[in-house]
């Protein structure tokens, strides 16, 4: 981009929106990823015989029915991740636009206390 | 469009710009960000406490309590919860609003790269354009922000002297090849931490950005 950035562009660009449907599904895969990969890694690496493989991961087992620190584990963390993640990403993306709503109300009822 | 993906790093309309205007918008946005996210943290942190002391009662806060470290006077307790939620918010709030303001800084003059539309808007302040998000930038700022964070919990314990008990701590180094809870270690640690939080943001941006376009054009 070679051309100087307008004023109405930094405003825009201040008060634009987070599209809640976007973040929640990026944030989802993005969880989703991790969580796979996060297993997956302990699973490759190698362990002396009889030893417990990812007991501190495996603790999410506790809050995530099914899950473990297993091949099958790891697709049940992706699901879990993705759900996850999604609900952080739309929790997010809504409390970001409601924020810059409640901010701009405050703004416009003190520009009109300013102007009386 | 332009591949806002692949812009240039470095920025040359630093003087062709309202400048005062883009300081005071990242400033707004840090704020705004530092708050949306210190909440956030604060309410997982207090909720999380009572689940577990809900859930597990004497037995609770096996790992929850491992906060205490970072959170002075934090306590798996009803008083500990509001501690939590207290630091929870000065921790996220702070991290965020300096990403942010990273963030901003990184993108520079090519903020207006970030909307969906640049055309001239009725009202951009009521009528809000659609945010994309800049991978590189935000890789940049999330990324140097995790290492920084990396860095210095990791040295928090070596001053304290605790690091050879960390032993979660230590649980790092499955993910983070050559880590350990030492100042050599934690240096390590923050670099490759910081390249994989730039991948990630890498993913994040690029799959948000292409559903935005998706859904908008």
């Amino acid at each position: 981009m070679n051309r100087p950035v307008q004023d109405h562009e930094i405003l825009s660009a201040v008060f634009a929106k987070m599209d809640v449907v976007g973040m929640a599904v990026a944030a989802g895969v993005l969880c989703a990823l991790l969580l796979f990969l996060a297993t997956a890694t302990l699973l490759l690496q190698s362990v002396p015989e009889g030893s417990l493989i990812g007991p501190h991961l495996g603790a999410l087992g506790d809050y995530l029915p099914g899950y473990e620190v297993t091949w099958a584990g790891a697709l049940f963390g992706g699901f879990y991740g993705f759900l996850i993640g999604a609900a952080g990403g739309f929790t997010a993306a809504v409390y970001w636009n409601l924020t810059h709503y409640v901010a701009l109300g405050f703004m416009l009822i003190s520009s009109a206390e300013l102007a009386d | 469009m332009e591949n806002y993906q692949n812009m240039p790093a470095t920025d040359k309309n630093a003087h062709a710009v309202n400048l005062r205007l883009l300081n005071a918008a990242i400033r707004f946005n840090a704020l705004i960000l530092g708050f949306t996210a210190g909440t956030l943290a604060a309410f997982i942190v207090y909720f999380a406490t009572q689940i577990s002391m809900g859930k597990w009662g004497d037995n609770s806060g096996g790992y929850l309590s491992l906060l205490a470290i970072f959170f002075p006077g934090y306590s798996v307790t009803s008083s500990g919860a509001w501690v939590g939620a207290f630091w929870a918010f000065i921790y996220a709030g702070t991290f965020s609003a300096l990403s942010y303001r990273l963030y901003g800084r990184v993108l520079g003059t090519r903020i207006a790269d970030i909307l969906l539309s640049t055309a001239p808007a009725e009202n951009p302040v009521l009528k809000p354009s659609v945010l994309r998000l800049h991978g590189v930038s935000l890789g940049a700022a999330i990324g140097t922000m995790s290492a920084l964070c990396l860095f210095f919990s990791t040295t928090w314990l070596v001053v304290r002297g605790t690091a050879g008990e960390s032993v979660h701590a230590a649980l790092f180094a499955n993910y983070i090849p050559g880590y350990s809870v030492s100042i050599l270690g934690a240096l390590w640690g923050a670099v490759v931490l910081f390249l994989m939080v730039f991948l990630a943001c890498l993913l994040l941006a690029s799959v948000y950005n292409k559903i935005v376009e998706s859904r908008y054009q």
